[in-house]
């Protein structure tokens, strides 16, 4: 550890890029698939649920980083849920409280967090081994890249479904007298699967596997 | 006889109209990671039915009868995944006692399951739809687990073509597997519409 | 003896931190509360008040009015008395729901005081086809229901939507969902101001 204070900094940095990039969940590691393909019919609730994913993954990991020397390990698996759980309780009542339409457009999907793989898995990869701001930035970076998927997937949802991202118009709709016909498939499940699919097949050939 | 109809409705209802994983997006993650083997997949929609049952109907109970009475809906997330954990370790053992050849060939799905989205998703929605008698969250626990290993069968069943088609590489693996459950969540949508 | 020991030195963080979550959650619940109600109220005043303009305070009626529900089971509804500023009844409004095409409608129906005219409804939630029976929502199909009488209404597929009366055009493509919202709308209205009658609350033009 002689050197510590000069890696660090970059230990930092690339563990902050990795979940941006090189390990984001959802386009390299498959996790969290179900709110990435429920909640992005739209910009907005998109970018609601990123920002809940962020919070409780930085609470569970600071938390989970701190009881790290506690843990028995065949109990605790049942300790990250349990606190993930309170987490997202937390989180639903704040916003039902602040955001109560995004709440309601949500739904049940705000509790399922609790389920997200990604929060699970990283207390487990991550929180339950490293140090308390290693787990932070691991948590921000996960999270963010997280947030930054399903925000480029719902702008394309939302960009062909209706023409607008986060409720601006962009495109002139045909009722307008424009040209622009609204693709309704795209705010329904075929167009969230399709669309991610896609999405996870265009990462494949920019990380070079193709054919 | 009304009661009964009204069931069976519910039911009909959860596996194929509202079908959780192509209408409501749960269970994708083992929906993505289901092996071409058909009776792998199976196994595992059987294991998930089990403890979806298990669980949707314990915790409908937990909810109505002791949470919503004493005022302590905002413990519901936290009792309901608790009580998820609890019958899946519950599952474990039995099946570990009892039938050790079953809990050998579900191998590591077993604890996995607690991680699915469609047992929580289940509890949640079962709250959402205000269901409010007992039999009725039963059979649409049961459904849930139905439509799940429906889905699944099919998935797997296309795979293992999918394997001897000629796929471009770069959406073979997950890609190519998501764009077909577009497909199939496009087809069950015929579905929609089926009874009042 | 010791093998409860044994429980409790495996198992003491667990219990610990339930505790703390539990008193986590409790504190931010209560806190939070107040809010949390208070949105659901602003935002029954905001839908309602689209609908009857001088609205300015809802008060619930004392008991929930029960009505039959389209598979014959109970439902309790909550009514409320729609007071203008200087405390008059201007209307009443109730939320109405039943199956629609894909899934459930949820809907805030709104009638005049003498509960003889519908003010009109607003969608609280629907999943309905995009483009297709998404277009409850709109308009077209809503003002259809602006001063029609409080009575059973008519899906028709052809007329005039300008025309109040009891026929609702439905809308093109969307056949079941319009006929949904006409059912749901019939149903709970006829029932409310059946059981309102019974109970004296209106009928004789007679309000407090």
């Amino acid at each position: 550890m002689s050197n510590s204070s000069e890696a660090k900094p970059a230990l930092y940095s690339q563990t902050l890029l990795a979940g941006l990039w090189r390990e984001n969940p959802t386009m390299r590691l498959l996790l969290g698939m179900c709110p990435t393909l429920a909640v992005t019919a739209a910009v907005k609730p998109a970018l609601t649920m990123g920002c809940c994913v962020i919070f409780v993954l930085v609470c569970s990991n600071i938390i989970v980083s701190l009881m790290r020397n506690l843990l028995k390990p065949h109990l605790r698996i049942l300790m990250f849920t349990l606190t993930i759980a309170a987490f997202v309780t937390i989180a639903d009542l704040l916003l039902k409280a602040y955001q109560p339409d995004m709440s309601e457009t949500l739904g049940p999907y705000v509790p399922l967090i609790i389920v997200n793989c990604i929060i699970i898995c990283r207390a487990e990869a991550c929180a339950s081994k490293n140090g308390l701001v290693i787990s932070i930035i691991d948590a921000v970076g996960m999270g963010v890249g997280f947030t930054v998927t399903l925000c480029v997937l719902a702008s394309i949802r939302e960009l062909l479904a209706t023409g607008a991202i986060f409720e601006i118009q962009m495109l002139p709709l045909v009722k307008d007298g424009g040209w622009f016909v609204k693709w309704a498939a795209m705010g329904m499940p075929v167009g969230a699967f399709i669309t991610l699919g896609l999405m996870l097949g265009l990462v494949n050939i920019v990380t070079g596997k193709k054919a | 006889m009304d009661t009964l109809n009204a069931v069976l409705m519910g039911f009909i209802s959860v596996v194929l109209i509202n079908n959780l994983v192509f209408t409501k997006f749960l269970g994708t993650c083992p929906y993505l990671g289901v092996s071409g083997r058909i009776d792998m997949a199976f196994g595992m929609g059987m294991a998930v039915t089990f403890v979806v049952t298990l669980s949707g109907t314990l915790t409908w109970m937990i909810d109505n009868w002791i949470l919503m009475k004493l005022g302590l809906e905002v413990t519901r997330y936290v009792c309901f995944i608790v009580v998820i954990a609890g019958a899946v370790q519950l599952v474990e053992m039995y099946l570990r006692k009892f039938l050790p050849s079953l809990y050998e060939s579900f191998g590591i799905f077993l604890p996995l399951i607690t991680t699915n989205c469609v047992i929580l998703g289940l509890c949640l929605f079962l709250n959402v739809w205000m269901i409010d008698n007992l039999l009725d969250a039963a059979v649409r626990s049961f459904g849930a687990g139905v439509g799940f290993t429906i889905a699944i069968c099919i998935m797997a069943g296309i795979r293992e073509n999918l394997n001897l088609a000629d796929v471009p590489g770069c959406l073979k693996g997950a890609p190519i597997t998501l764009i077909t459950a577009g497909l199939l969540s496009l087809a069950f949508m015929g579905f929609a519409g089926m009874i009042r | 003896m010791n093998k409860i020991k044994h429980f409790f030195r495996q198992s003491w963080l667990l219990i610990v931190a339930s505790f703390l979550f539990g008193l986590l959650i409790a504190v931010t619940n209560a806190g939070l509360s107040p809010r949390i109600e208070q949105n659901k109220i602003n935002k029954r005043n905001r839908l309602v008040g689209g609908l009857l303009p001088e609205a300015k305070n809802f008060v619930a009626l004392d008991a929930p009015v029960e009505i039959e529900s389209a598979r014959g089971r109970k439902e309790n509804v909550e009514v409320y008395k729609a007071m203008s500023e200087a405390g008059q009844c201007v209307g009443w409004s109730f939320n109405a729901s039943g199956s629609g095409f894909a899934d459930k409608i949820e809907l805030v129906v709104a009638v005049d005081a003498a509960f003889e005219k519908i003010a009109g409804f607003d969608v609280l939630s629907s999943n309905e086809t995009p483009g297709f029976g998404d277009q409850i929502k709109y308009d077209y199909y809503r003002s259809q229901y602006k001063g029609a009488p409080a009575s059973e209404l008519k899906l028709v597929s052809i007329g005039d939507p300008k025309e109040i009366d009891s026929k609702i055009v439905a809308i093109t493509g969307a056949t079941v969902s319009s006929e949904a919202v006409v059912e749901i709308v019939s149903r709970f209205v006829t029932q409310v101001k059946e059981q309102m009658q019974k109970k004296g609350i209106i009928g004789n033009v007679k309000q407090q």
